[in-house]
């Protein structure tokens, strides 16, 4: 381990210092006196953190059972419009969870197209958390799978390997540690989860997080909160461990010559690329499909509406506020993730923004900064919290899937380690840092900060616009809402297309 | 000599701004004014009104609770009646009053002004009753019938105050262990549970697409959705469903923070709240009854109803029993224990 790479640590140290631990720490502080164990003695308690552990637990498996698969077509098949849908297949991520429901409801409501009505069922509610979830195991299986060196595809079926057996011998070992890192994640968010699945699963499916919530928010009960808010950042912290310790003996540097991909061929080959987007439309893109149907029968006066200065207003923050939260995601990420390649708790503690529990963390912070509370720093640091680990996951994936020879090289060539780091390292990691950035974009655009910490109205973005309409009753109010969700959808779409612009000399952009 | 008049004009205008001061007004998310107003007030007044949303009513409380010792707003608006005997507890509000208007809703708020009120009951949807060709229903009780079964739908009081302020109409009309039998026999017939308003309105109400035609709401819902409809119609789709002990009178106000700064203009705001101005223009924004009698109503009122009787729970109950009711509300309803 050198200075040069424990050096840039400290920047993220100090801001996840700063915007977790102490105010957590000044949180549970606050609680301290009222610290008792027997809550966790109670079995309604119990019965919730069973249920969030289970609940996570089973949707990690049903989308690494259905991304996989997935992942592999996307990775390995060419087809027109591909480039398109790995950008809408992160969409889902910006929904705000209202709207979403009602997508969802469309489809499988009492009133749904489909005809059947799944509101209530437990079906429902992992096909929630399938809309949310899915979408990032996808990516990073498309993701780890281009790493495959093809001439080692191309000798293991020279050697006569059947498919299966070159995928078991030579891709799982590649895509293993790409997939370890997003089903820790997808675990994360939905043991902590709040969202979709409570909404269309019934109360009955509240996580411990609402538990937190309920605690902290209307009773202001900060000791028992403390306890559930610490007994779930050690759940959390001990996958995040888990992942870490597993992704290090897992990471191999691969050669730079990657698998290409090649048009389906043949019926079979054609049937499962068709089946493969059948089921990726049928998780993701279908309740977005009817946001939008819905949307496009608002009548004009509601479209006129959407020429109003509040919805200027509303487009220019969320612009200026993911921008000003990605430029700060990108300094922290690339730290992080280039700081951490080596040193095990570092690389754990990416994930700390998802373990600790959000509505926690927004007291603390009122606690811990009261003058600060509503200035519009506090609000852009929020959102870079939650969007940086993102940039720094992919920062961390590249950097060990780089090969050491190539900046050994220019460190011998008398390179200095930033300029060794600048026109070697950086470069052949930009594909995942771009991509890193589009995760974080999605995040910071969507809803993740906005709800919990003190907002002023002038500070309105697409979201809490859509939030303040579904706020009041009347047909209008609901199609405006709709409205400005397949706005927010466009703005989306647009920024992930700019973050991941095709570049020049690369022949595999995505 | 062009650059430093210029510079002098930025100087001056910089010390303009730094000299009006800053009103922090700490307020729930629903809150909304019309904007001409605000501007008005802070000509008048010569600060610079600087809105906060805290969350949902409670939720609000709560975070001017923690930050008592180092105040992070000089007045709030949004407090209700279900919150006044907390707020006053903790000893977060300073001696609020105005002469400005007159009411006795006042009496609601003691240590606070009342602005505005209105009231949580019921709203049926009535496109479905009609196609489903079933009475509505006459007493709460029906609602536990088998031919009403499925049909309710309410928010959670530990994450609504919507919902809050039901429950506590069923518990003042019934007591508490009536009440709780009420909300077994309701449960048992499918009752279903939302989060929050928007989320049981949007998703749940079969007006919206959901499956269940009777929510919690507000008296006001059938006027506001004449004013947002599409096409402007004469007849609400929706209407109350005003039951004894399913009416819950929600009165809200604005009082001076201990500890705040600008105590001249943070009065001269609790004023403002009473002028005729705001008691008018609030009406169609945040959808609740002017607090000050004998100020001119929305004719779009017309389609509500004000409900003639209402239960509400004494301040000192809500106060020392509110928690206890969300949680035991909680373990029977949620957890489904008994």
């Amino acid at each position: 381990m050198n200075r040069y790479r424990t050096l840039p640590a400290l920047l993220p140290l100090a801001f996840l210092l700063l915007m977790v631990a102490a105010p957590l720490a000044r949180l549970l502080q606050e609680g301290h006196a009222g610290f008792n164990l027997a809550l966790l003695q109670d079995s309604y308690i119990q019965w919730r953190l069973a249920w969030s552990l289970g609940q996570a637990l089973a949707t990690c498996a049903l989308a690494l059972l259905i991304g996989l698969p997935l992942a592999w077509v996307l990775a390995r098949f060419d087809f027109r419009g591909r480039r398109l849908l790995l950008r809408l297949l992160m969409l889902p991520f910006v929904m705000p969870t209202l709207v979403a429901g009602m997508g969802v409801l469309a489809l499988f409501g009492p009133h749904g197209l489909s005809g059947m009505n799944l509101q209530d069922t437990p079906w429902l509610l992992l096909y929630g958390n399938l809309f949310y979830n899915l979408p990032l195991l996808v990516r990073a299986g498309v993701d780890g799978l281009e790493q495959v060196p093809a001439s080692r595809l191309a000798v293991a079926r020279t050697l006569g390997a059947s498919p299966w057996r070159t995928f078991w011998r030579v891709e799982w070992p590649v895509v293993r540690p790409w997939l370890a890192s997003a089903l820790c994640l997808v675990f994360l968010y939905c043991f902590s989860g709040f969202g979709l699945a409570l909404l269309l699963g019934g109360q009955r499916y509240a996580t411990v997080e609402v538990e937190i919530y309920t605690l902290v928010a209307y009773e202001l009960n900060l000791a028992d909160a403390g306890v559930l808010a610490l007994l779930a950042l050690a759940v959390g912290a001990a996958v995040a461990l888990g992942y870490a310790a597993l992704e290090r003996g897992l990471a191999r540097p691969q050669r730079l010559a990657p698998t290409l991909r090649q048009p389906a061929q043949g019926w079979p080959q054609r049937l499962l690329l068709a089946a493969a987007l059948a089921v990726l439309a049928l998780c993701c893109l279908l309740p977005l499909l009817a946001i939008v149907w819905r949307a496009l029968q608002a009548d004009a006066a509601v479209w006129a509406m959407l020429a109003t200065p509040e919805v200027a207003d509303a487009l220019g923050n969320t612009l200026r506020f993911s921008g000003a939260a990605l430029c700060l995601s990108l300094l922290l990420g690339l730290c992080h993730g280039w700081a951490a390649q080596r040193w095990l708790a570092l690389r754990a503690l990416v994930f700390l923004p998802f373990m600790v529990s959000p509505v926690c963390l927004a007291f603390g912070l009122l606690l811990l900064y009261p003058q600060y509370s509503a200035s519009v720093w506090l609000l852009i640091a929020a959102y870079a919290l939650l969007a940086y680990p993102f940039v720094a996951k992919g920062v961390l994936s590249a950097a060990a899937a780089l090969p050491p020879q190539l900046p050994q090289a220019a460190r011998t060539l008398g390179a200095t380690p930033w300029r060794s780091f600048y026109r070697v390292s950086l470069p052949l990691m930009r594909p995942a840092l771009r991509r890193g950035l589009a995760f974080a974009a999605a995040t910071a655009v969507g809803e993740f900060a906005v709800s919990l910490f003190l907002s002023r109205p002038e500070w309105a973005t697409l979201t809490t616009l859509i939030y303040q309409h579904l706020g009041r009753p009347g047909a209008a109010n609901l199609q405006l809402a709709l409205l400005l969700s397949c706005l927010l959808m466009l703005f989306a779409l647009l920024a992930f297309v700019a973050i991941e612009w095709p570049e020049k000399n690369h022949a595999r952009a995505d | 000599m062009l650059n430093k008049s210029v510079l002098l004009l930025a100087l001056a205008g910089l010390s303009l701004s730094a000299l009006a001061a800053e009103l922090r007004v700490m307020t729930h998310s629903s809150f909304s004014l019309p904007k001409d107003r605000i501007a008005e007030f802070e000509k008048q007044n010569g600060v610079k009104l600087s809105i906060i949303k805290g969350g949902d009513a409670g939720e609000m409380l709560n975070k001017l609770i923690l930050t008592r010792a180092n105040p992070i707003a000089d007045v709030v608006y949004g407090i209700d009646n279900t919150l006044i005997a907390k707020a006053s507890t903790a000893g977060i509000l300073a001696p609020t009053s105005s002469k400005v208007g007159r009411t006795e809703k006042d009496a609601q708020l003691p240590g606070a002004v009342a602005v505005d009120y209105g009231y949580v009951t019921l709203n049926y949807d009535k496109a479905w009753f009609a196609k489903a060709k079933l009475p509505l229903p006459a007493t709460l009780d029906d609602l536990a019938k088998p031919a009403y079964k499925d049909l309710l739908v309410v928010e959670n009081p530990a994450t609504s105050s919507t919902g809050l302020a039901f429950m506590l109409a069923t518990i003042a009309d019934r007591g508490e262990d009536g009440a709780f039998k009420w909300w077994e026999k309701v449960r048992d017939n499918g009752l279903k549970v939302s989060k929050g308003w928007s989320e049981a309105y949007y998703t749940d109400f079969s007006r919206n697409g959901g499956s269940r035609p009777i929510v919690v709401s507000y008296a006001s819902s059938p006027a506001a959705e004449v004013f947002y409809s599409k096409e402007k119609i004469s007849e609400s789709p929706t209407a109350n469903l005003l039951l004894k002990g399913g009416v819950f009178l929600q009165v809200e106000g604005v009082a001076l923070l201990k500890g705040g700064k600008e105590p001249q203009a943070a009065q001269a705001f609790v004023d403002f709240l009473r002028s005729d101005g705001v008691q008018t223009g609030l009406q169609t924004k945040m959808w609740m009854y002017p607090a000050v009698a004998g100020t001119a109503i929305d004719p779009v009122f017309a389609h509500a109803q004000k409900p003639a009787k209402f239960s509400n729970p004494s301040l000192a109950a809500m106060n020392s029993k509110t928690a206890a009711w969300v949680s035991r509300w909680n373990r029977l309803v949620v957890k489904q224990a008994n």
